[in-house]
Protein backbone atom coordinates (compact mmCIF):
# COMPACT_ATOMS: atom_id res chain seq x y z
CA UNK A 1 0.00 0.00 0.00
CA UNK A 2 1.94 3.02 -1.08
CA UNK A 3 -0.09 5.32 0.75
CA UNK A 4 0.83 4.13 4.15
CA UNK A 5 3.18 6.80 6.22
CA UNK A 6 2.52 8.96 3.50
CA UNK A 7 1.54 12.17 5.27
CA UNK A 8 1.75 15.13 3.36
CA UNK A 9 4.77 17.62 4.43
CA UNK A 10 2.44 21.02 3.95
CA UNK A 11 -0.75 22.01 2.70
CA UNK A 12 -0.65 25.04 1.26
CA UNK A 13 1.27 24.35 -1.83
CA UNK A 14 -1.09 21.68 -2.69
CA UNK A 15 -3.86 24.38 -3.13
CA UNK A 16 -1.81 26.73 -4.88
CA UNK A 17 -0.47 23.98 -7.56
CA UNK A 18 -4.59 22.80 -7.69
CA UNK A 19 -5.33 26.34 -8.91
CA UNK A 20 -2.74 26.20 -12.16
CA UNK A 21 -3.39 22.47 -12.87
CA UNK A 22 -7.40 23.18 -12.93
CA UNK A 23 -6.78 26.45 -15.48
CA UNK A 24 -4.65 24.53 -17.79
CA UNK A 25 -7.73 22.87 -19.64
CA UNK A 26 -9.21 26.68 -20.27
CA UNK A 27 -6.13 28.25 -21.42
CA UNK A 28 -6.10 24.67 -23.77
CA UNK A 29 -9.82 25.94 -25.46
CA UNK A 30 -9.03 29.12 -26.18
CA UNK A 31 -5.48 28.43 -27.84
CA UNK A 32 -6.98 24.87 -30.26
CA UNK A 33 -10.09 27.03 -30.98
CA UNK A 34 -8.04 30.07 -32.08
CA UNK A 35 -5.75 27.85 -34.54
CA UNK A 36 -8.27 26.04 -35.69
CA UNK A 37 -10.67 28.82 -36.57
CA UNK A 38 -7.71 30.89 -38.02
CA UNK A 39 -7.16 27.84 -39.73
CA UNK A 40 -10.57 27.79 -41.51
CA UNK A 41 -11.31 31.38 -41.95
CA UNK A 42 -7.42 31.42 -44.11
CA UNK A 43 -8.46 28.34 -46.23
CA UNK A 44 -12.13 28.22 -46.40
CA UNK A 45 -14.42 29.42 -49.91
CA UNK A 46 -17.97 30.57 -49.34
CA UNK A 47 -19.88 27.84 -49.02
CA UNK A 48 -17.69 26.05 -46.55
CA UNK A 49 -17.32 29.12 -44.43
CA UNK A 50 -21.33 29.04 -44.10
CA UNK A 51 -21.52 25.16 -43.19
CA UNK A 52 -18.54 25.55 -40.56
CA UNK A 53 -20.39 28.69 -39.04
CA UNK A 54 -23.24 26.55 -38.33
CA UNK A 55 -21.51 24.01 -37.10
CA UNK A 56 -19.62 26.39 -34.52
CA UNK A 57 -23.11 27.64 -33.60
CA UNK A 58 -24.30 24.49 -33.29
CA UNK A 59 -21.22 23.32 -31.03
CA UNK A 60 -22.36 25.49 -28.23
CA UNK A 61 -25.86 23.13 -28.53
CA UNK A 62 -24.35 20.11 -28.37
CA UNK A 63 -22.05 21.13 -25.31
CA UNK A 64 -25.21 21.92 -23.35
CA UNK A 65 -26.66 18.31 -24.03
CA UNK A 66 -23.02 17.08 -23.01
CA UNK A 67 -23.84 18.64 -19.70
CA UNK A 68 -26.72 17.01 -18.95
CA UNK A 69 -25.66 13.87 -20.63
CA UNK A 70 -21.94 13.67 -19.87
CA UNK A 71 -21.85 15.37 -16.45
CA UNK A 72 -25.74 14.54 -14.90
CA UNK A 73 -25.98 11.13 -16.89
CA UNK A 74 -29.70 12.64 -18.38
CA UNK A 75 -30.30 12.17 -21.63
CA UNK A 76 -32.55 15.13 -23.43
CA UNK A 77 -33.65 15.16 -26.76
CA UNK A 78 -34.99 18.68 -26.95
CA UNK A 79 -32.27 20.41 -27.55
CA UNK A 80 -33.22 21.56 -30.94
CA UNK A 81 -36.18 22.45 -29.78
CA UNK A 82 -34.42 24.96 -27.34
CA UNK A 83 -31.96 26.22 -30.28
CA UNK A 84 -35.24 27.22 -32.32
CA UNK A 85 -36.56 29.18 -29.67
CA UNK A 86 -33.15 31.05 -28.91
CA UNK A 87 -33.47 31.45 -32.56
CA UNK A 88 -36.88 32.85 -33.09
CA UNK A 89 -36.29 35.41 -29.59
CA UNK A 90 -33.50 36.32 -31.41
CA UNK A 91 -35.34 37.12 -34.57
CA UNK A 92 -38.09 38.56 -32.93
CA UNK A 93 -36.60 40.62 -30.38
CA UNK A 94 -33.53 41.81 -33.60
CA UNK A 95 -37.06 42.65 -35.90
CA UNK A 96 -39.02 44.16 -33.07
CA UNK A 97 -36.66 46.79 -31.71
CA UNK A 98 -33.08 46.60 -33.83
CA UNK A 99 -30.81 46.68 -30.66
CA UNK A 100 -27.39 45.48 -31.48
CA UNK A 101 -26.91 42.08 -32.44
CA UNK A 102 -25.57 40.83 -28.78
CA UNK A 103 -28.90 42.14 -27.50
CA UNK A 104 -30.99 40.34 -29.50
CA UNK A 105 -28.24 36.94 -29.24
CA UNK A 106 -28.69 37.11 -25.19
CA UNK A 107 -32.17 37.86 -25.12
CA UNK A 108 -32.23 34.47 -27.42
CA UNK A 109 -30.17 32.75 -24.60
CA UNK A 110 -31.93 34.05 -21.45
CA UNK A 111 -35.58 32.92 -23.28
CA UNK A 112 -34.32 29.49 -24.25
CA UNK A 113 -32.12 29.15 -20.66
CA UNK A 114 -35.88 29.52 -19.16
CA UNK A 115 -37.91 27.37 -21.60
CA UNK A 116 -34.85 24.64 -20.77
CA UNK A 117 -35.67 25.02 -17.15
CA UNK A 118 -39.33 24.55 -17.80
CA UNK A 119 -38.61 21.51 -19.66
CA UNK A 120 -36.25 20.00 -16.84
CA UNK A 121 -39.29 20.10 -14.71
CA UNK A 122 -40.02 16.77 -15.75
CA UNK A 123 -36.13 15.35 -15.09
CA UNK A 124 -36.91 15.97 -11.71
CA UNK A 125 -38.79 12.82 -10.74
CA UNK A 126 -37.90 10.84 -14.19
CA UNK A 127 -34.73 9.55 -15.43
CA UNK A 128 -33.47 7.09 -18.07
CA UNK A 129 -36.03 5.93 -20.95
CA UNK A 130 -38.68 8.07 -19.45
CA UNK A 131 -37.21 11.38 -19.33
CA UNK A 132 -36.10 10.56 -22.95
CA UNK A 133 -39.24 10.05 -24.01
CA UNK A 134 -40.68 13.11 -22.13
CA UNK A 135 -38.53 15.52 -23.74
CA UNK A 136 -38.72 13.89 -27.45
CA UNK A 137 -42.60 15.08 -27.28
CA UNK A 138 -41.56 18.25 -26.07
CA UNK A 139 -39.68 18.42 -28.95
CA UNK A 140 -42.32 17.10 -31.14
CA UNK A 141 -44.50 19.90 -29.62
CA UNK A 142 -42.62 22.76 -30.69
CA UNK A 143 -42.28 20.71 -34.12
CA UNK A 144 -46.10 21.89 -34.30
CA UNK A 145 -45.67 25.28 -32.83
CA UNK A 146 -43.15 26.49 -34.75
CA UNK A 147 -44.46 24.75 -38.32
CA UNK A 148 -47.68 26.95 -37.63
CA UNK A 149 -45.81 30.04 -36.21
CA UNK A 150 -42.65 30.07 -38.56
CA UNK A 151 -40.20 32.21 -37.60
CA UNK A 152 -40.50 35.76 -37.26
CA UNK A 153 -39.05 37.92 -40.70
CA UNK A 154 -39.98 41.42 -40.10
CA UNK A 155 -43.63 41.57 -40.11
CA UNK A 156 -46.15 42.75 -37.71
CA UNK A 157 -47.62 41.50 -34.68
CA UNK A 158 -46.00 39.12 -32.00
CA UNK A 159 -45.53 36.67 -34.39
CA UNK A 160 -43.89 38.73 -37.30
CA UNK A 161 -44.76 37.19 -39.89
CA UNK A 162 -44.51 39.05 -43.21
CA UNK A 163 -46.50 37.10 -45.52
CA UNK A 164 -45.05 37.16 -49.23
CA UNK A 165 -44.03 40.58 -49.42
CA UNK A 166 -41.70 42.84 -47.17
CA UNK A 167 -39.95 39.93 -45.80
CA UNK A 168 -36.40 40.57 -43.75
CA UNK A 169 -33.60 39.55 -43.03
CA UNK A 170 -31.98 40.05 -39.48
CA UNK A 171 -28.60 42.26 -39.62
CA UNK A 172 -25.63 40.64 -38.48
CA UNK A 173 -24.01 42.44 -35.53
CA UNK A 174 -21.99 45.61 -37.14
CA UNK A 175 -18.55 44.28 -36.29
CA UNK A 176 -18.85 41.58 -38.44
CA UNK A 177 -21.12 42.21 -41.60
CA UNK A 178 -19.39 39.68 -44.08
CA UNK A 179 -19.27 35.94 -43.98
CA UNK A 180 -14.67 35.29 -42.96
CA UNK A 181 -15.38 38.24 -39.72
CA UNK A 182 -19.11 36.39 -38.87
CA UNK A 183 -17.16 32.92 -38.83
CA UNK A 184 -14.55 34.40 -36.46
CA UNK A 185 -17.34 35.83 -34.45
CA UNK A 186 -19.28 32.94 -34.01
CA UNK A 187 -16.14 30.84 -33.29
CA UNK A 188 -14.98 33.36 -30.35
CA UNK A 189 -18.88 32.83 -28.90
CA UNK A 190 -17.85 29.48 -29.62
CA UNK A 191 -14.95 28.97 -27.65
CA UNK A 192 -16.52 31.45 -24.67
CA UNK A 193 -19.60 29.29 -24.40
CA UNK A 194 -16.97 26.02 -24.15
CA UNK A 195 -14.76 27.43 -21.44
CA UNK A 196 -18.29 28.74 -19.48
CA UNK A 197 -18.77 24.57 -19.28
CA UNK A 198 -15.56 23.60 -18.72
CA UNK A 199 -15.31 26.11 -15.97
CA UNK A 200 -18.06 24.76 -14.47
CA UNK A 201 -16.96 21.53 -14.80
CA UNK A 202 -13.85 21.96 -12.95
CA UNK A 203 -15.55 24.02 -9.97
CA UNK A 204 -18.01 23.59 -7.43
CA UNK A 205 -21.19 22.71 -10.16
CA UNK A 206 -18.72 20.21 -11.67
CA UNK A 207 -18.15 18.31 -8.39
CA UNK A 208 -21.85 18.53 -7.46
CA UNK A 209 -22.94 16.77 -10.35
CA UNK A 210 -20.83 14.44 -10.57
CA UNK A 211 -22.16 13.15 -7.21
CA UNK A 212 -25.91 13.48 -8.74
CA UNK A 213 -24.68 11.31 -11.21
CA UNK A 214 -22.85 8.75 -8.82
CA UNK A 215 -26.32 8.82 -7.03
CA UNK A 216 -28.74 10.99 -5.49
CA UNK A 217 -28.49 9.68 -1.70
CA UNK A 218 -24.77 10.15 -1.92
CA UNK A 219 -25.40 13.60 -3.27
CA UNK A 220 -27.69 14.42 -0.40
CA UNK A 221 -25.81 12.96 2.32
CA UNK A 222 -22.70 15.35 0.89
CA UNK A 223 -24.60 18.58 1.74
CA UNK A 224 -25.29 18.56 -2.07
CA UNK A 225 -28.74 20.95 -3.07
CA UNK A 226 -29.64 18.30 -5.73
CA UNK A 227 -32.76 20.24 -7.29
CA UNK A 228 -30.71 23.65 -7.24
CA UNK A 229 -28.11 22.08 -9.25
CA UNK A 230 -30.13 20.07 -11.34
CA UNK A 231 -31.97 23.43 -12.03
CA UNK A 232 -28.98 25.48 -12.95
CA UNK A 233 -27.71 22.52 -15.43
CA UNK A 234 -31.02 22.80 -17.90
CA UNK A 235 -30.65 26.28 -17.64
CA UNK A 236 -26.94 26.35 -18.97
CA UNK A 237 -28.21 24.03 -21.45
CA UNK A 238 -31.10 25.48 -22.69
CA UNK A 239 -29.00 29.30 -22.56
CA UNK A 240 -26.13 27.50 -24.94
CA UNK A 241 -28.92 25.97 -27.27
CA UNK A 242 -30.60 29.40 -26.96
CA UNK A 243 -26.94 31.30 -28.29
CA UNK A 244 -26.45 28.97 -31.30
CA UNK A 245 -30.20 29.51 -32.21
CA UNK A 246 -29.29 33.11 -32.51
CA UNK A 247 -26.00 32.62 -33.92
CA UNK A 248 -27.41 30.22 -36.76
CA UNK A 249 -30.23 33.03 -37.08
CA UNK A 250 -27.77 35.68 -37.88
CA UNK A 251 -25.67 33.14 -40.25
CA UNK A 252 -28.57 33.28 -42.82
CA UNK A 253 -30.67 36.37 -41.64
CA UNK A 254 -33.36 33.82 -41.15
CA UNK A 255 -34.98 30.92 -40.04
CA UNK A 256 -36.69 28.00 -41.45
CA UNK A 257 -39.63 26.52 -38.92
CA UNK A 258 -39.30 23.14 -41.18
CA UNK A 259 -35.29 22.80 -40.20
CA UNK A 260 -36.78 22.55 -36.23
CA UNK A 261 -38.21 18.72 -36.44
CA UNK A 262 -37.89 16.58 -33.32
CA UNK A 263 -35.83 14.60 -35.70
CA UNK A 264 -32.66 17.31 -35.40
CA UNK A 265 -33.27 16.71 -31.37
CA UNK A 266 -32.62 13.27 -31.83
CA UNK A 267 -29.82 13.60 -34.20
CA UNK A 268 -28.07 16.83 -32.07
CA UNK A 269 -27.98 13.91 -29.61
CA UNK A 270 -26.47 10.89 -30.97
CA UNK A 271 -23.88 13.47 -32.28
CA UNK A 272 -23.50 14.24 -29.28
CA UNK A 273 -22.77 11.11 -27.97
CA UNK A 274 -20.66 10.03 -31.30
CA UNK A 275 -18.36 13.33 -31.22
CA UNK A 276 -18.05 12.95 -26.89
CA UNK A 277 -20.04 13.78 -24.40
CA UNK A 278 -16.98 14.16 -22.13
CA UNK A 279 -14.29 16.52 -23.88
CA UNK A 280 -14.79 19.68 -24.52
CA UNK A 281 -13.74 19.08 -28.29
CA UNK A 282 -16.52 16.34 -28.24
CA UNK A 283 -18.55 19.39 -28.77
CA UNK A 284 -16.96 20.84 -31.66
CA UNK A 285 -16.44 17.37 -33.31
CA UNK A 286 -20.12 16.79 -33.26
CA UNK A 287 -20.90 20.34 -34.50
CA UNK A 288 -19.03 19.46 -37.65
CA UNK A 289 -20.43 16.08 -38.25
CA UNK A 290 -23.70 17.97 -37.85
CA UNK A 291 -22.77 20.87 -40.32
CA UNK A 292 -19.74 20.01 -42.27
CA UNK A 293 -20.21 16.19 -43.10
CA UNK A 294 -23.49 17.13 -45.30
CA UNK A 295 -21.53 19.51 -46.95
CA UNK A 296 -18.94 17.87 -47.73
CA UNK A 297 -21.59 15.11 -49.06
CA UNK A 298 -22.83 17.93 -50.92
CA UNK A 299 -19.54 19.45 -52.20
CA UNK A 300 -18.88 15.29 -53.47
CA UNK A 301 -22.28 15.40 -54.94
CA UNK A 302 -23.39 13.04 -53.07
CA UNK A 303 -27.13 13.39 -51.64
CA UNK A 304 -26.54 15.04 -47.95
CA UNK A 305 -29.85 12.77 -46.84
CA UNK A 306 -27.01 9.75 -46.40
CA UNK A 307 -25.70 11.51 -43.61
CA UNK A 308 -28.53 10.27 -41.65
CA UNK A 309 -27.54 6.55 -42.55
CA UNK A 310 -23.58 7.54 -41.79
CA UNK A 311 -24.55 8.75 -38.51
CA UNK A 312 -26.71 5.85 -37.63
CA UNK A 313 -23.25 3.49 -38.50
CA UNK A 314 -21.46 6.02 -36.39
CA UNK A 315 -23.87 6.03 -33.43
CA UNK A 316 -23.88 2.00 -32.98
CA UNK A 317 -20.10 2.02 -33.50
CA UNK A 318 -20.08 4.97 -30.36
CA UNK A 319 -22.31 2.94 -28.29
CA UNK A 320 -21.13 -0.67 -28.63
CA UNK A 321 -17.25 0.18 -28.53
CA UNK A 322 -16.58 3.97 -28.00
CA UNK A 323 -19.08 5.38 -25.01
CA UNK A 324 -16.67 7.87 -24.72
CA UNK A 325 -17.33 8.93 -28.48
CA UNK A 326 -14.56 10.47 -30.81
CA UNK A 327 -13.10 12.79 -28.12
CA UNK A 328 -12.51 10.19 -25.78
CA UNK A 329 -10.48 8.02 -28.34
CA UNK A 330 -8.39 11.30 -29.29
CA UNK A 331 -7.97 12.19 -25.25
CA UNK A 332 -6.77 8.45 -24.65
CA UNK A 333 -4.14 8.96 -27.87
CA UNK A 334 -2.92 12.06 -26.23
CA UNK A 335 -2.79 10.41 -22.71
CA UNK A 336 -0.59 7.91 -24.99
CA UNK A 337 1.93 11.12 -26.14
CA UNK A 338 1.74 12.48 -22.87
CA UNK A 339 2.86 9.32 -20.96
CA UNK A 340 -0.77 9.78 -19.24
CA UNK A 341 0.90 11.21 -16.25
CA UNK A 342 -1.30 10.66 -12.66
CA UNK A 343 -4.47 10.88 -14.56
CA UNK B 1 -23.98 12.32 22.23
CA UNK B 2 -27.09 10.52 20.74
CA UNK B 3 -30.00 10.04 22.55
CA UNK B 4 -33.00 7.56 20.69
CA UNK B 5 -36.22 7.24 22.27
CA UNK B 6 -38.92 4.77 21.58
CA UNK B 7 -37.91 4.94 17.75
CA UNK B 8 -40.24 2.69 14.98
CA UNK B 9 -39.95 2.79 11.82
CA UNK B 10 -42.26 0.82 9.71
CA UNK B 11 -42.08 -0.36 5.54
CA UNK B 12 -45.78 -1.66 5.02
CA UNK B 13 -46.53 -4.61 7.54
CA UNK B 14 -42.82 -5.06 8.61
CA UNK B 15 -41.09 -2.78 11.48
CA UNK B 16 -37.11 -2.95 10.48
CA UNK B 17 -36.68 -0.92 14.03
CA UNK B 18 -39.58 -1.70 17.28
CA UNK B 19 -39.52 1.06 19.63
CA UNK B 20 -35.64 1.31 20.06
CA UNK B 21 -34.33 3.05 22.58
CA UNK B 22 -30.96 4.11 23.49
CA UNK B 23 -27.55 6.47 24.32
CA UNK B 24 -25.06 6.20 22.82
CA UNK B 25 -21.81 8.28 24.32
CA UNK B 26 -18.73 6.96 23.57
CA UNK B 27 -16.31 8.62 21.16
CA UNK B 28 -16.05 5.47 19.32
CA UNK B 29 -19.64 3.55 19.49
CA UNK B 30 -20.53 0.11 17.70
CA UNK B 31 -23.52 -1.16 16.11
CA UNK B 32 -23.76 -4.93 15.59
CA UNK B 33 -26.70 -6.94 14.87
CA UNK B 34 -27.21 -10.02 12.33
CA UNK B 35 -28.68 -9.39 8.84
CA UNK B 36 -31.78 -7.70 8.83
CA UNK B 37 -31.56 -6.49 12.52
CA UNK B 38 -31.90 -2.73 11.49
CA UNK B 39 -28.54 -1.56 11.52
CA UNK B 40 -28.78 -0.15 8.18
CA UNK B 41 -32.20 1.19 8.99
CA UNK B 42 -31.25 3.38 12.28
CA UNK B 43 -28.59 4.65 9.97
CA UNK B 44 -30.39 5.81 7.28
CA UNK B 45 -32.87 7.14 9.93
CA UNK B 46 -30.09 8.97 11.43
CA UNK B 47 -28.88 10.88 8.38
CA UNK B 48 -32.73 11.66 7.43
CA UNK B 49 -33.21 9.22 4.40
CA UNK B 50 -36.09 7.24 6.30
CA UNK B 51 -38.39 8.48 8.48
CA UNK B 52 -39.70 7.53 11.39
CA UNK B 53 -43.28 6.66 12.65
CA UNK B 54 -42.64 7.64 16.00
CA UNK B 55 -39.67 8.41 18.77
CA UNK B 56 -37.29 10.98 18.99
CA UNK B 57 -33.58 11.47 18.59
CA UNK B 58 -31.34 14.15 20.06
CA UNK B 59 -27.98 14.64 19.06
CA UNK B 60 -25.62 16.79 21.68
CA UNK B 61 -28.91 17.66 22.99
CA UNK B 62 -30.41 18.76 19.60
CA UNK B 63 -33.51 17.21 18.01
CA UNK B 64 -32.51 15.47 14.73
CA UNK B 65 -35.86 14.96 13.41
CA UNK B 66 -37.22 17.73 12.13
CA UNK B 67 -33.91 18.52 10.25
CA UNK B 68 -33.84 18.11 6.61
CA UNK B 69 -30.80 15.76 5.56
CA UNK B 70 -29.55 18.50 3.92
CA UNK B 71 -29.77 20.14 7.40
CA UNK B 72 -28.27 17.31 9.32
CA UNK B 73 -25.19 17.58 7.16
CA UNK B 74 -24.62 20.98 7.25
CA UNK B 75 -25.13 20.69 11.26
CA UNK B 76 -22.35 18.17 11.15
CA UNK B 77 -23.57 15.17 10.30
CA UNK B 78 -21.86 12.85 8.13
CA UNK B 79 -22.21 9.06 6.74
CA UNK B 80 -19.50 6.72 4.60
CA UNK B 81 -21.88 3.86 2.72
CA UNK B 82 -21.85 0.25 2.37
CA UNK B 83 -20.87 0.22 -0.78
CA UNK B 84 -17.57 2.92 -1.52
CA UNK B 85 -18.90 5.96 -3.50
CA UNK B 86 -15.93 7.58 -4.93
CA UNK B 87 -16.30 9.97 -8.07
CA UNK B 88 -14.61 7.91 -10.61
CA UNK B 89 -13.92 10.88 -12.45
CA UNK B 90 -13.38 13.80 -10.13
CA UNK B 91 -9.55 13.18 -8.43
CA UNK B 92 -8.78 12.32 -4.94
CA UNK B 93 -8.66 16.01 -3.65
CA UNK B 94 -12.01 16.95 -5.66
CA UNK B 95 -13.90 14.15 -3.87
CA UNK B 96 -13.44 15.70 -0.68
CA UNK B 97 -13.66 18.90 -1.71
CA UNK B 98 -17.06 18.56 -3.37
CA UNK B 99 -18.39 17.96 0.40
CA UNK B 100 -16.18 20.98 1.13
CA UNK B 101 -18.10 22.63 -1.30
CA UNK B 102 -21.43 22.99 0.55
CA UNK B 103 -20.39 22.37 4.57
CA UNK B 104 -17.62 24.91 5.01
CA UNK B 105 -17.03 28.93 4.39
CA UNK B 106 -15.17 29.84 1.01
CA UNK B 107 -12.34 30.62 3.08
CA UNK B 108 -12.03 27.64 5.01
CA UNK B 109 -12.99 24.66 1.92
CA UNK B 110 -9.77 24.50 0.92
CA UNK B 111 -7.87 23.88 4.30
CA UNK B 112 -10.20 22.03 5.25
CA UNK B 113 -10.27 19.33 2.26
CA UNK B 114 -6.11 19.66 2.81
CA UNK B 115 -5.98 18.80 6.70
CA UNK B 116 -8.46 15.73 5.77
CA UNK B 117 -6.15 14.86 3.15
CA UNK B 118 -3.38 14.83 5.48
CA UNK B 119 -5.18 13.13 7.99
CA UNK B 120 -5.87 10.09 6.29
CA UNK B 121 -2.53 9.98 4.53
CA UNK B 122 -3.66 10.56 1.08
CA UNK B 123 -1.36 13.77 0.03
CA UNK B 124 0.59 11.63 -2.45
CA UNK B 125 -2.56 10.82 -4.28
CA UNK B 126 -4.46 14.24 -4.24
CA UNK B 127 -4.11 14.50 -8.05
CA UNK B 128 -4.99 10.94 -9.15
CA UNK B 129 -8.51 10.49 -10.11
CA UNK B 130 -10.95 8.11 -8.57
CA UNK B 131 -10.74 5.38 -11.24
CA UNK B 132 -7.10 5.10 -10.56
CA UNK B 133 -7.64 4.38 -6.72
CA UNK B 134 -7.02 0.99 -4.86
CA UNK B 135 -9.90 -0.54 -2.80
CA UNK B 136 -7.90 0.83 0.66
CA UNK B 137 -7.68 3.97 -1.02
CA UNK B 138 -11.13 4.59 -1.70
CA UNK B 139 -11.97 3.75 1.71
CA UNK B 140 -9.93 6.29 3.01
CA UNK B 141 -11.30 9.19 0.40
CA UNK B 142 -14.59 7.87 2.32
CA UNK B 143 -13.20 8.40 5.56
CA UNK B 144 -11.33 11.73 4.56
CA UNK B 145 -14.96 13.19 3.46
CA UNK B 146 -16.78 12.57 6.56
CA UNK B 147 -13.40 14.79 8.09
CA UNK B 148 -14.48 17.83 6.02
CA UNK B 149 -16.23 20.94 7.75
CA UNK B 150 -16.45 20.92 11.45
CA UNK B 151 -18.30 17.14 12.03
CA UNK B 152 -20.14 16.41 14.91
CA UNK B 153 -21.54 12.44 14.43
CA UNK B 154 -19.88 10.31 12.26
CA UNK B 155 -21.71 7.39 10.84
CA UNK B 156 -19.63 4.60 8.87
CA UNK B 157 -21.32 1.85 7.43
CA UNK B 158 -18.83 -1.75 7.54
CA UNK B 159 -15.37 1.33 6.83
CA UNK B 160 -13.01 -1.90 6.79
CA UNK B 161 -15.45 -4.55 4.12
CA UNK B 162 -13.18 -6.09 1.58
CA UNK B 163 -9.88 -4.72 3.43
CA UNK B 164 -6.83 -7.07 4.36
CA UNK B 165 -6.37 -7.68 8.27
CA UNK B 166 -2.96 -4.86 7.68
CA UNK B 167 -5.39 -2.37 6.27
CA UNK B 168 -8.17 -2.72 8.57
CA UNK B 169 -5.79 -2.17 10.65
CA UNK B 170 -4.47 1.15 9.79
CA UNK B 171 -8.22 1.98 9.31
CA UNK B 172 -8.65 1.52 12.71
CA UNK B 173 -5.97 3.72 14.33
CA UNK B 174 -7.50 6.42 11.93
CA UNK B 175 -10.64 5.80 13.36
CA UNK B 176 -9.73 5.76 16.79
CA UNK B 177 -7.93 9.27 16.52
CA UNK B 178 -10.89 11.53 14.80
CA UNK B 179 -12.55 12.05 18.39
CA UNK B 180 -9.70 13.76 19.63
CA UNK B 181 -8.08 15.19 16.35
CA UNK B 182 -12.27 16.60 14.88
CA UNK B 183 -14.04 16.83 18.08
CA UNK B 184 -16.51 14.20 16.35
CA UNK B 185 -18.31 11.21 18.11
CA UNK B 186 -18.21 8.29 15.31
CA UNK B 187 -20.82 4.90 15.41
CA UNK B 188 -19.84 2.26 13.42
CA UNK B 189 -21.30 -0.60 11.49
CA UNK B 190 -19.83 -3.80 10.85
CA UNK B 191 -19.76 -7.18 10.86
CA UNK B 192 -16.13 -7.65 11.63
CA UNK B 193 -16.54 -8.45 15.70
CA UNK B 194 -12.35 -7.88 16.06
CA UNK B 195 -13.12 -4.50 14.37
CA UNK B 196 -15.65 -3.48 16.99
CA UNK B 197 -13.95 -4.78 19.77
CA UNK B 198 -10.67 -3.16 19.03
CA UNK B 199 -12.38 0.02 18.41
CA UNK B 200 -15.61 0.79 20.25
CA UNK B 201 -15.79 1.33 23.69
CA UNK B 202 -19.56 1.04 23.90
CA UNK B 203 -21.71 -1.08 21.41
CA UNK B 204 -25.01 -1.54 21.05
CA UNK B 205 -26.51 -4.91 19.38
CA UNK B 206 -29.58 -4.58 17.35
CA UNK B 207 -32.13 -7.95 16.65
CA UNK B 208 -35.52 -7.69 14.79
CA UNK B 209 -34.84 -4.02 15.11
CA UNK B 210 -34.98 -4.12 19.04
CA UNK B 211 -32.36 -3.57 21.51
CA UNK B 212 -30.72 -7.02 22.41
CA UNK B 213 -27.78 -5.11 24.22
CA UNK B 214 -25.94 -1.68 25.51
CA UNK B 215 -23.30 -0.95 27.33
CA UNK B 216 -19.29 -1.84 27.37
CA UNK B 217 -18.07 -3.59 24.56
CA UNK B 218 -16.39 -6.65 26.12
CA UNK B 219 -19.63 -7.10 28.56
CA UNK B 220 -22.23 -6.68 25.54
CA UNK B 221 -20.15 -9.59 23.51
CA UNK B 222 -19.91 -11.87 26.26
CA UNK B 223 -23.71 -11.35 26.78
CA UNK B 224 -25.24 -15.28 26.00
CA UNK B 225 -27.86 -13.57 24.40
CA UNK B 226 -26.13 -11.60 22.16
CA UNK B 227 -23.72 -14.61 21.56
CA UNK B 228 -26.66 -16.69 20.38
CA UNK B 229 -28.84 -14.22 17.97
CA UNK B 230 -25.01 -12.77 16.47
CA UNK B 231 -22.45 -15.32 17.16
CA UNK B 232 -24.13 -18.40 16.19
CA UNK B 233 -22.98 -20.12 19.46
CA UNK B 234 -25.85 -21.44 21.60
Amino acid sequence: MNTQGTLLPAAVPLAAETVVRKQRPLFAIAFAMAVFSTAIALLANAFWLSALTSAMALSLSVAGVAVLYGQLGLVSLCQFALVGVGGWVTLRIGHGFQPPFEVSLLAGGVVAALIGLLFGVPALRLRGLYLALVTLMLAGAFQIVISAWGFPDGGPGFLGRADGVGRSMLARPALATEAIPYFLYCAFIATLGLILVQAHKITRPGRAWALIRKGETVAIASGVNVLAYKAWAFALSGFLAGIAGGLLAGNVGQLEGRAFSAFESLNLFALATVGGAFHWYGAVIAGLLLRALPALLTDLGIDGYVTIGIFGVALFHALATAPTGIAGKIANLLARFTKGGER
Amino acid sequence: MIEIETLSVRFGGIKPIDQLTAMLSAPVSGLIGPNGAGKTTLLNVLSGFVRPVEGAIKLDGRSLLALSPLQRVRAGLRRSFQTEQVVEDLTTRDNLAALADNVASVGERSRTTDRALEFVGLGSVAHRLGARLNLFERRLVELGKCLIGTPRLILLDEPAAGLTDEEGARLRDLVLAIPDAFGAQVVVIDHDVELIRAMCAETLVLDYGKRLALGNTETVLADPAVRRAYLGEL
